[in-house]
């Protein structure tokens, strides 16, 4: 899933996927995006980091309105999205926006969170070329 | 002392908060700090305390039986402030520490809880733990005892209140 606003301001699949694969070693992160990409890493699963040290940094780029802001969606999303992982659906839209039922979304995305780039988006295209082809042989 | 200085009681907009802040008085759960922390990000501090108290103190599924999943939640997500806070309204209902101690504890094998009780204890602590084994015959099971409104009810209450703990614990929020 995808927030149409990101990609209407401009947000990419290879952002996405360098701010999560190499976000810490990327020149196209500033060093305010760097920590709040690291706050959610941690507070999933290293929250112990997450001490005075890392709030007194974290306090360089952001308000305590923001960082209230910050963490309490990373802490919103970390409850949902392992929640949601077990009721196995999927999304409703594939990448290039196309609204498929829950089997197709399912074979597009897998059973994992993967890059859309390494394999939603070809799926997604290939699903859409096959129901291209059986709308012709109709 | 938080990380994150509690905005005074004095200084909350009135109009937004006195209503909240009576809530939370009443229910304990959570107790005022939390209004004064997140309500540095406006629009916030109402936002989540509404989902903190709705999912909590108002729903179909007993509410004793959402305090103990709660405060088992926080043996997982290591937050002292949420394990700390007590339910008025639990407690009210008859709910007791050593009632706590046994959910928090070795329940499944515990006579004093249901099978419906276990079932939705086991799902609190499997989904932080073993979310793989919350599968399709885990949902089976749960809905012998729970309407599918009812278990949705308890999976948005243990996601909400899980992320909430997870955030609050860095805050190093004590009560």
């Amino acid at each position: 899933m995808r927030s149409a606003s990101a990609k209407q301001q401009g947000l990419t699949e290879q952002m996405i996927d360098e701010g999560i694969e190499e976000y810490e070693t990327s020149e196209n992160f500033t060093e305010a995006e760097k920590i709040a990409l690291q706050y959610s890493d941690l507070m999933d699963t290293e929250p112990d980091k997450i001490d005075e040290t890392f709030y007194d940094k974290l306090k360089q780029y952001y308000s305590n309105e923001e960082i209230v802001e910050l963490g309490a969606f990373i802490g919103f999303n970390i409850g949902f999205h392992t929640w949601f992982g077990t009721l196995g659906f999927y999304p409703m839209f594939t990448p290039d926006g196309r609204l498929v039922d829950q089997e197709e979304s399912a074979r597009i995305y897998g059973d994992k969170p993967i890059s859309h780039t390494k394999g939603a988006i070809q799926r997604a295209m290939k699903g859409q070329k096959e129901e291209a082809t059986g709308r012709i042989r109709k | 002392m938080t990380i994150i200085e509690p905005l005074p009681i004095g200084e909350l907009n009135k109009e937004k908060f006195q209503t909240r802040l009576k809530l939370a008085q009443e229910l304990m759960v959570p107790d005022t700090l939390f209004i004064q922390i997140m309500a540095h990000a406006p629009g916030y501090g109402e936002a989540l305390f509404d989902a903190m108290y709705q999912s909590h103190a108002i729903g179909n599924v007993d509410h004793s039986l959402k305090e103990i999943i709660r405060i088992r939640l926080t043996t997982i997500s290591k937050d002292t402030y949420f394990a700390n806070l007590r339910s008025k309204k639990a407690i009210d209902l008859g709910l007791t520490e050593s009632r706590i101690e046994a959910g928090c504890g070795d329940f499944e094998s515990d006579p004093q809880f249901s099978e419906a009780e276990k079932w939705a204890i086991k799902f609190s602590q499997l989904m932080y733990t073993e979310p793989k084994r919350v599968n399709s015959d885990f949902y089976d099971l749960g809905k012998t005892f729970y309407s599918e409104p009812e278990i949705m009810e308890l999976g948005a209450f243990i996601a909400f209140h899980y992320g909430m703990q997870m955030f609050i614990r860095t805050l190093k929020v004590v009560i």
